[in-house]
């Protein structure tokens, strides 16, 4: 069996104030593996652990016990990281440096040997829509473009795993659909992506599975299907509901939400049937009778509000 | 390209750039031109009294022109320890805060070969400061009718290797305390080095032997030791003594350069 790409096995992290010994415990027995070619969304409320766990992996802080690994290597050693492309939660850079030079400082620290850099560069700058801008200083790019410069500097070493702290943070509705995009190109190339993020709906969009960590303990981890398990009931979307129609629904259970030119009803699915042939001779049209599933957001909020860390 | 060449172009990579990043400081810049503010006031009574030299004062004021020259190879010398602490532990730190540590360290780069390159940058920067201010020395020297009497490469590399200590001794102050604590740091054992060197013959010895083996002796590595500008003569000095004060030198800030790796080898380089 192929190593995996991130291993975490009982991973303990515990923040130790210089003065007056006062101890908190960021990550407690955090355990979770990541296949390669896999993508992998690491979710939690703020000060869940989430960013404390990607240092770990990338080496910049010691975990206090437990055992990690990249591609079976120590966080920080070398060999590692020449296969990790890194986007930092709030990317900093040289503000003096524009965003080809900065790029060419990366490329000649991965050690990568191209005949051509320049076009290298040139085609990431592309890709993440920054040619236009190239030669403008990075003091002077607004909170989206440095996220997409960030962006670029992580896939600048071609990497095998990239490690994503809230890639989508700042950018507009428009610039996180072309980062989804890129993460699904990324993803048909077979790289393995690990990443943070708070818009659960595009992690549900892309990402094959789910590790959610709650204060600091796993809640759950599992595939998106999983996460998304089929809920047993059934949603009903008519054109008009007369009252009288509402009350006799709500004797059945059911629950009524009125828009403004539908109305949905949500039911058990053992009243499907029942409930259907109620709304035809009541005069409704039905425009459509849908299973209702949880969405990832639903879920989310459900485990990390019931505060049930494993 | 061999892996040797890879992390050697990657120490490279990551000096030139905190070398560029000195080039554009504020607070280098600002602090630049102050030092050359002040060394023109130097020079308005160096040229002073050269004016009012005639054949009767010769001598007296070839005095007074060659004291005013020592004092400014005296700032010089102790400006640059200053910069050089200052820039080692500003390049470790301000990556530190500003978060760039984050990137940079994503690359296949190991810690120790990051702290080199800034080791690298910081003496890159020293070495246009001390032919930056040898010229100036020249300059002023010239202006008061002398000429120094030394080679040239010992007016180079004695303060270089110098201020490789004061940059080192920061660079690990830095690896544990805040840059103003190290800075202050820096400050107390700078003036603990001229109360020590003033006053050595009062102090007894179970405290001169502890202070002779922690502190620096920057002493050594003056280029007064051997160069006496107030009579614009050399003092007799054998190859043998450059080699070992300088190797004492180079040691001092090797001890301390490694020290820095040891303690940022297990520090967390992010904010917490």
């Amino acid at each position: 069996m192929a190593t995996p790409a991130i291993e975490f096995s009982g991973v303990n992290k515990v923040y130790q104030r210089r003065f007056g010994g006062v101890q908190v415990a960021a990550l407690s027995n955090i355990s979770f593996e990541v296949a390669r070619g896999e993508v992998c969304a690491f979710l939690g409320p703020n000060g869940a652990g989430k960013t404390t766990s990607m240092n770990i992996l990338m080496g910049f802080i010691y975990a206090s016990s437990g055992r990690s690994r990249v591609f079976g290597y120590e966080p920080g050693d070398v060999r590692a990281k020449a296969r990790i492309g890194f986007l930092p939660e709030n990317f900093a850079f040289y503000r003096y440096l524009n965003a080809e030079k900065l790029l060419r400082f990366h490329l000649r620290l991965s050690g990568r040997q191209l005949p051509d850099p320049a076009a290298l560069i040139a085609g990431l700058l592309t890709k993440v829509k920054l040619d236009s801008y190239k030669g403008l200083k990075i003091g002077k790019y607004s909170r989206g473009m440095v996220q997409r410069l960030g962006i670029a500097q992580a896939l600048l070493g071609d990497p095998e795993l990239l490690v994503l702290d809230e890639p989508t943070s700042g950018l507009d509705p428009a610039g996180r659909k072309e980062v989804r995009d890129l993460i699904l190109a990324l993803k048909a190339e077979g790289k393995t992506i690990f990443l943070s993020s708070h818009i659960l709906s595009e992690v549900e969009q892309i990402c094959d599975r789910v590790i959610i960590i709650d204060r600091g303990h796993m809640v759950r981890s599992g595939t998106m299907q999983e996460m998304l398990a089929e809920d047993n009931r059934v949603e009903i979307i008519v054109d008009h509901l007369p009252e009288e129609l509402e009350l006799a629904l709500q004797e059945r259970g059911a629950s009524v939400e009125r828009e403004a030119h539908r109305v949905r009803i949500a039911v058990d699915v053992t009243q499907k049937r029942a409930v259907a042939e109620m709304l035809w001779a009541g005069g409704c049209d039905v425009i459509s009778l849908t299973p209702m599933k949880s969405s990832l957001e639903e879920t989310f909020l459900k485990l990390v509000a019931s505060g049930g860390a494993q | 390209m061999s892996g040797i060449a890879i992390r050697s172009l990657a120490i490279r990579t990551i000096a030139l750039s905190t070398f560029g990043s000195f080039l554009r400081n504020k607070v280098i810049l600002l602090f630049g031109s102050l030092f050359v503010c002040v060394v023109l006031l130097m020079m308005t009574p160096l040229l002073g009294f050269k004016a009012m030299t005639n054949a009767d004062n010769a001598q007296q004021m070839q005095g007074f022109i060659l004291n005013e020259v020592t004092i400014v190879i005296s700032m010089v010398s102790g400006f640059g320890s200053l910069l050089a602490a200052w820039a080692a532990a500003d390049s470790v730190a301000g990556e530190m805060k500003s978060g760039t540590i984050l990137a940079v360290m994503a690359r296949p780069l190991r810690r120790w070969e990051f702290l080199a390159g800034k080791y690298l940058g910081v003496l890159m920067l020293m070495g246009v400061y001390v032919v930056s201010m040898l010229g100036v020395t020249l300059f002023l020297a010239w202006l008061g009718g002398q000429s120094f009497h030394a080679s040239l490469w010992t007016l180079i590399v004695y303060p270089l290797v110098r201020y490789a200590i004061w940059a080192a001794i920061a660079m690990l102050l830095v690896t544990m305390i805040h840059p103003i604590l190290a800075m202050g740091a820096i400050v107390i054992v700078m003036t603990l080095i001229e109360v020590f060197a003033s006053t050595v013959n009062h102090i007894p010895m179970w405290l001169k032997t502890p202070v002779h083996l922690v502190l620096p002796l920057t002493g050594l590595l003056s280029e007064e030791r051997f160069m006496e500008i107030t009579r614009a003569s050399v003092k007799p000095f054998p190859w043998t003594n450059h080699l070992t004060a300088l190797a004492y030198g180079l040691d001092y800030a090797l001890v301390c350069f490694l020290l820095a790796v040891f303690v940022f080898q297990r520090r967390s380089l992010a904010r917490d």
